[in-house]
């Protein structure tokens, strides 16, 4: 009969050992496990559970599929896949295996570990043991190599309370004791087979050639099976410790990145939550470690240093010294040496409970130099919320004053004039008064779009041009569309992003009192960031419509005929598609359609969509002062050197108004300054429609193409 | 300790006007109210003192039910109270013997105001206000030394880059100029909180001949003004180093 | 109609406001000036200037200037001599007691006076409102006398000899509340005198960021300019308060003065204005500067400065 005999050369008291041990170690498993939940729940709030059915079921298809972890590196997809499924498996035919000797034969008298049962389990088990194995290999070449997503040195030049070489023996430990646990688990089938040789055992098909090699070498018989003894307790005891370890080092992945992954927010960093009516200053945003909620408190102890957020991020690449691992990772240190099991075991804890997050290692520069870009959140397979958490830490310091004072002076600048620019509200509408022809008042007369512009739009003057040709391409289709005049104030996508929460729902309340008077069916924008804050987060707020902007606009406006392409332009483009468009709303196509209906061939840059590389303008930080190295390239001129990279291109497209400030300043400071020109999208369209471009102040009467 | 700190809420002008139909003022509808700038400063010094002397911070303005904004500016900077005053003129002496009517009756160890007005420029209600109280007083500080009793020593900004240090017998009126400090910011849920907080409302005594009397406002004849140079930032930029270095060599 | 001028002095020099007042004061009437200090004698040669009637000098105990003691000899002078109009400049020591003079006498007042006339028997004021962008005409209907604080840098500075009679007037002591102690420069003088330059290049609030403060030294590097700046720069922290230019910083007179960013608020323009040529760059093309210079662009002041950056 093929079976094989479990516990085999034990005796009586030293299975009984074993069964002990399984219980010490389930037991400090257990321990370490509640010292994790008993320090979450010391978060503030509870972990997300509405729809629980969904999130298992999505967690289960993201983890299966590893559709996170293989992003931008397919290698590693397929490593980790092949351990996450030769760990997986080997655990389950454990399980089946305590099952059946612990309760299906003694309890039931069921003994169905056996025969065909038998034999294909353990070809399924060697198979996967084997995938084990090669994935580690795999993943362990790779660290070898030292890949720069894996240099764990500090990019704040601030010395760690953790040396780093730490975490570097930390991951190489935990790669050989998996390591270890299958080659050990392996030697373990080869000395039983070589022992008593069953022919049936091919079907363990490494186990059955390691074993035939150890007979050909001589260890067979008493000498296999005294090696197997000893083997059997190395690798039981491995397997135990490695189990009752879990809780405490890097394995709590498999774990807390499953449960990150399904208590994760959709939305994080593009609807921000709202803060408690009349909040007291302890409850605005983090300032210490049981501030943050149970799921970032979490989503902490999910991250497995895989360096895929630091690549990324474009504060990291430009010398600024934020890298988003590295706050993860300091905050963790935060939170495990006030509550977890360094804090514990350390008298006085490392951190006290009232310690300030900021102060070291985190820099309240380190905090401010995040442009919310969202490319860390992104990429993270683990689902971490940096976004939101470098917000919330922003609210603690904008709450207490503690901000750059060109940032304060204008927080008060918008406060008092409702603009970033300072001018009087009556010039907000100015730049619709230049045109030949009158833009209704949405606030007087109903229309079917009313166009919420946004601040850089109205009044930047690069950026009026800009507006000025999409309200003549608007007016040229025959839209019926006005705007809010005087009635607009800043939208507050960034006033939020930089921690400002009070002034964000200030104006987002005024905003949404003024739109609520008007009559329209949908909202347009020309500035995504006012597209994402009116779109996401004004609902919360009271103000829910239909909100598209002007490249999605555009778009419908040609495919339904309204618009036709007159000339085709047959330049050679390339598109940066902005943050909060891209990454934060999924508009990717659109613009490239536009694109392509203006008769313009796209070719793209390396950093596109979803890899796409931040301006720099985002998150207030157009508002602040400087604090990336100086010599490092702006994040703006690092994406125009890969521009101008690419083979013949002329155009550099953008859609976003804050782009167009950045790129063209970029184009000259990063010395490129006539080999590429930066066009807003609007303006390509215009281009292609032929209608005359207005310069300022100018009242030119259209010329139109002949349209079909 | 306490300081009183008289505040204005300025109108701020764009680049449009349109007077009122009496043509004695400019049409309220272009003119966008702010907290004037001297003042936040002025209240930031009463806040700093505050830190390192105990007691309590008041802010007073003399202004219609609009200017309780600026009062609530300061009350989320920190300041303890707010007394706004109203139905008196807007001329600085008016102004002053409004004000006065209500520190007097504060006990105030300093009385801070900020040098002059960024609407109306007269750089003197603070010392009118000093008068009518009685008080010694100082214009222009832009640093002040004070240990809470006795005698401070401040000092005044002259003209040309000079300073003069005064030694002044306090309680006394100061009135603070730019750049004395770093005024703190008052974050939004501290102004939302502030709005909860009751304003003491008084009315103006009245009374006395006021400092002047406006029979007219228009816009002024601008001068010939500046030869303009148009053009592209390149042409613009020849234009400039030609002229330059004419007129240098 | 009488006029009262309180000359103004500093270190035992008669200040030019001085003579300006003086300038405005004949043209309403006969002029005193009232001249009070420790050794109110020794300035007096520097006031008899044509148009001026007569001299009174009153002695005070104080060696610089001190408020209380300035009130009560001017208070003492107005009670004696009643003039219908008193003049005091508008400056650091007239904010110091003039309204307080004026509110305790009941006179009428106006301060940063760019104007005055006479309509009959009645002061009329022209002043600015609103930060310079309008103007206004006062009257003081029902007052005996009025006090006006004019702008200085508006009338020219009064020349010639005059044939001044000179009396002097005696005012009770009474002890200052607000005592001046010592004088000093508010920065060190290690730093380069801007006043000495020919050329100077001068920033204001319109560059924006601090960062751009390099971009405009290194401009000014390479024109062989000397970098100044207006007052809202050196309150930020940006720059050294011995570059600043207008009324509490230097008074500047160069030959190109060459001003990027700045709007032109009138004690900046009061710094130099009588610069030899003025070329402004501002994207405010109301900006009071344009008013003072000879050239102007209204353009993106960094578009501008790196195209001059290429020339030089």
């Amino acid at each position: 009969m093929e079976t094989r005999e479990t516990f085999a050369g034990l005796s009586g008291w030293q299975i009984g050992l074993w069964y002990a041990l399984i219980v010490i170690s389930t037991s400090i498993f257990a321990w370490g496990v509640l010292r994790l939940v008993l320090k979450y729940r010391r978060g503030r709030g509870s972990l997300p559970g509405d729809r629980l059915p969904h999130r298992i079921a999505r967690t289960a298809r993201i983890v299966l599929t590893h559709n996170w972890i293989k992003r931008r590196d397919g290698v590693a997809g397929l490593a980790h896949a092949m351990i996450f499924y030769g760990f997986v498996v080997l655990f389950i035919g454990t399980g089946i295996l305590a099952f059946q000797d612990d309760f299906a034969k003694p309890v039931l008298g069921w003994d169905f570990w056996q025969g065909p049962f038998y034999l294909g389990y353990s070809l399924f088990l060697d198979v996967f043991g084997a995938f084990l194995i090669v994935g580690v290999v795999i993943l362990a070449v790779k660290r070898a190599r030292k890949p720069a997503r894996l240099d764990y040195t500090r990019v704040d030049g601030v010395a760690s309370r953790y040396e780093r070489w730490r975490y570097q023996v930390g991951d190489w430990v935990f790669v050989g004791s998996l390591l270890f646990l299958g080659v050990t688990g392996f030697f373990l089938e080869a000395l039983r087979i070589a022992e008593t040789d069953p022919s049936f055992e091919k079907w363990s098909p490494v186990g059955w050639v390691v074993g035939q090699g150890l007979i050909a070498i001589g260890v067979d018989g008493a000498t296999a099976s005294a090696a197997h003894f000893r083997d059997w307790w190395v690798h039981g005891i491995a397997a135990l410790t490695f189990v009752a370890a879990i809780p405490f080092t890097k394995a709590v992945h498999m774990m807390s990145a499953p449960t990150s992954i399904a208590t994760r927010n959709d939305m994080a960093g593009k609807r921000l939550v709202e803060l408690p009516p009349n909040p007291k200053p302890e409850e605005v945003g983090y300032g210490v470690v049981t501030d943050l909620t149970p799921a970032h408190l979490l989503q902490l102890d999910a991250c497995t240093k895989c360096g895929k957020c630091h690549e990324a991020c474009p504060a990291a690449a430009s010398g600024y010294p934020l890298s988003p691992r590295d706050l993860v990772l300091d905050l963790r240190e935060q939170s495990e040496g006030t509550y977890g099991i360094r804090g514990w075991l350390t008298v006085p804890p490392l951190f006290a409970s009232d310690a300030n997050l900021l102060g070291n290692p985190i820099r309240p520069e380190t905090v401010w130099s995040c442009m919310q870009c969202m490319a860390c959140v992104e990429i993270c397979p683990v689902g971490i919320e940096h976004v939101p958490i470098i917000n919330n830490l922003r609210r603690r310091l904008v709450d207490r004053g503690e901000m750059d004072a060109q940032l304060q002076t204008t927080l008060e600048t918008i406060y008092d004039s409702g603009n970033s620019f300072g001018e009087p509200k009556r010039k907000r509408g100015r730049w619709a008064k230049e045109l030949e022809f009158e833009i209704k008042d949405a606030r007087k007369e109903p229309v079917d779009v009313l166009w919420f512009v946004g601040d850089f739009a109205s009044l930047d003057p690069r950026n009026i041009r800009v507006t000025q040709a999409l309200a003549r391409i608007l007016h040229h289709a025959g839209v019926d569309f006005g705007i809010l005049y005087e009635g607009e104030r800043n939208a507050g996508n960034d006033v939020r992003r930089a921690g400002e929460e009070g002034l964000f729902v200030d104006l987002a309340e005024s905003n949404i009192e003024a739109i609520s008077a008007c009559e329209f069916d949908r909202i347009l924008t020309s500035d995504p960031h006012s597209f994402n804050t009116l779109k996401n987060e004004y609902p919360a707020l009271g103000g829910s419509w239909d909100v598209v902007h002007h490249s999605q606009f555009l778009l419908e406006l040609f495919e339904s005929g309204a618009l036709t392409p007159g000339r085709q332009l047959g330049r050679r483009v390339t598109y940066h598609d902005p943050c909060t468009l891209g990454r934060y709303n999924g508009v990717y196509d659109e613009p490239r359609a536009l694109i392509a209906a203006t008769g313009c061939e796209l070719v793209e840059m390396q950093r596109v969509r979803d890899n796409s590389f931040c301006c720099g303008a985002g998150g207030g930080r157009i508002w602040m002062s400087e604090l990336k190295d100086p010599d490092a390239p702006r994040p703006s001129e690092s994406r125009m050197h890969e521009a101008t990279a690419l083979d013949r291109v002329s155009t550099f497209v953008v859609c976003c108004p804050k782009d167009v400030t950045m790129y063209e300043d970029a184009v000259k400071t990063s010395g490129h300054e006539g080999e590429i020109e930066v066009r807003e999208l609007t303006e390509l369209v215009l281009e292609s429609l032929e209608l005359e471009a207005v310069r300022v102040g100018a009242a030119e009467p259209d010329t139109e193409a002949d349209s079909a | 300790m306490r300081t009183v700190v008289c505040i204005k809420q300025v109108l701020q002008l764009g680049d449009e006007v349109e007077f009122t139909d009496d043509g004695l003022d400019v049409d309220p509808d272009y003119l966008d109210p702010a907290l004037n700038e001297w003042d936040s400063f002025a209240t930031e010094e009463a806040l700093q003192l505050r830190e390192r002397l105990g007691g309590e911070v008041v802010v007073v303005t003399c202004g219609p039910k609009q200017s309780e904004a600026a009062l609530r500016r300061c009350l989320a900077m920190g300041a303890d109270r707010a007394i706004r005053v109203e139905g008196a003129g807007r001329d600085p002496f008016s102004v002053a013997r409004a004000l006065a009517d209500v520190v007097r009756g504060e006990s105030a160890d300093l009385v801070l105001c900020g040098v002059q007005s960024s609407d109306a420029v007269q750089a003197a209600t603070g010392t009118a206000l000093a008068e009518l109280l009685d008080l010694p007083r100082a214009a222009v500080i832009t640093k002040l030394d004070y240990s809470g009793a006795g005698t401070a020593v401040v000092d005044r900004e002259l003209e040309g880059g000079l300073v003069d240090r005064v030694e002044i017998d306090t309680p006394a009126v100061l009135t603070i100029q730019t750049g004395i400090n770093q005024p703190r910011y008052a974050n939004l849920r501290a102004i939302k909180q502030a709005e909860q907080v009751e304003i003491d409302v008084r009315s103006a005594a009245g009374g006395g001949t006021p400092a002047y009397r406006i029979r007219k406002m228009f816009v002024p004849e601008r001068g010939e003004g500046a030869e303009m140079i148009d053009g592209s930032p390149a042409e613009i930029a020849a234009r400039i180093a030609s002229i330059v270095k004419e007129r240098l060599a | 109609m009488s006029v009262l001028v309180i000359a103004e002095h500093l270190r035992g020099q008669v200040r030019d406001v001085t003579r300006e007042l003086i300038t405005a004061g004949r043209e309403l009437g006969p002029v005193t000036v009232a001249v009070i200090g420790q050794e109110p004698g020794s300035l007096v040669d520097a006031v008899n200037l044509d148009g001026v009637a007569e001299i009174v000098t009153v002695a005070i105990a104080a060696g610089e200037f001190e408020n209380d003691a300035f009130q009560a000899a001017v208070e003492a002078l107005i009670a004696d001599r009643k003039p219908r109009v008193t003049l005091l400049g508008f400056t650091v020591n007239s904010m110091g007691y003039g309204p307080a003079a004026a509110v305790k006498l009941g006179l009428g007042f106006a301060s940063d006076v760019h104007g005055v006339t006479l309509e009959g028997d009645a002061v009329i004021a022209t002043r600015s409102f609103y930060g310079s962008k309008v103007s206004a005409e006062l009257d003081f209907p029902g007052a005996d006398g009025v006090m006006l604080l004019l702008r200085p840098t508006v009338w020219a500075p009064a020349e010639g000899a005059g044939g001044a009679t000179v009396a002097s007037l005696e005012v009770a002591a009474s002890p200052s509340r607000a005592r001046h102690r010592e004088l000093m420069e508010a920065t060190a003088s290690s730093d380069v005198d801007i006043t000495q330059a020919d050329f100077l290049l001068s920033i204001g609030r319109g560059i924006g960021d601090k960062e751009n403060v390099e971009m405009f030294r290194e401009l000014a590097e390479k024109m062989g300019a000397t970098l100044s700046v207006s007052r809202p720069l050196v309150d930020a922290g940006w720059m050294p308060a011995s570059r600043q230019v207008g009324q509490s910083g230097k008074t500047v007179k160069p030959t190109v003065y060459l001003a990027f960013g700045i709007s032109g608020a009138v004690q900046h323009l009061a710094g130099m204005k009588t610069s030899g040529t003025i070329i402004a760059v501002n994207t405010d093309p109301e900006a009071a500067i344009f008013n003072v210079a000879q050239y102007g662009a209204k353009a993106d002041l960094f578009d501008v400065a790196e195209e001059l950056e290429k020339l030089y």
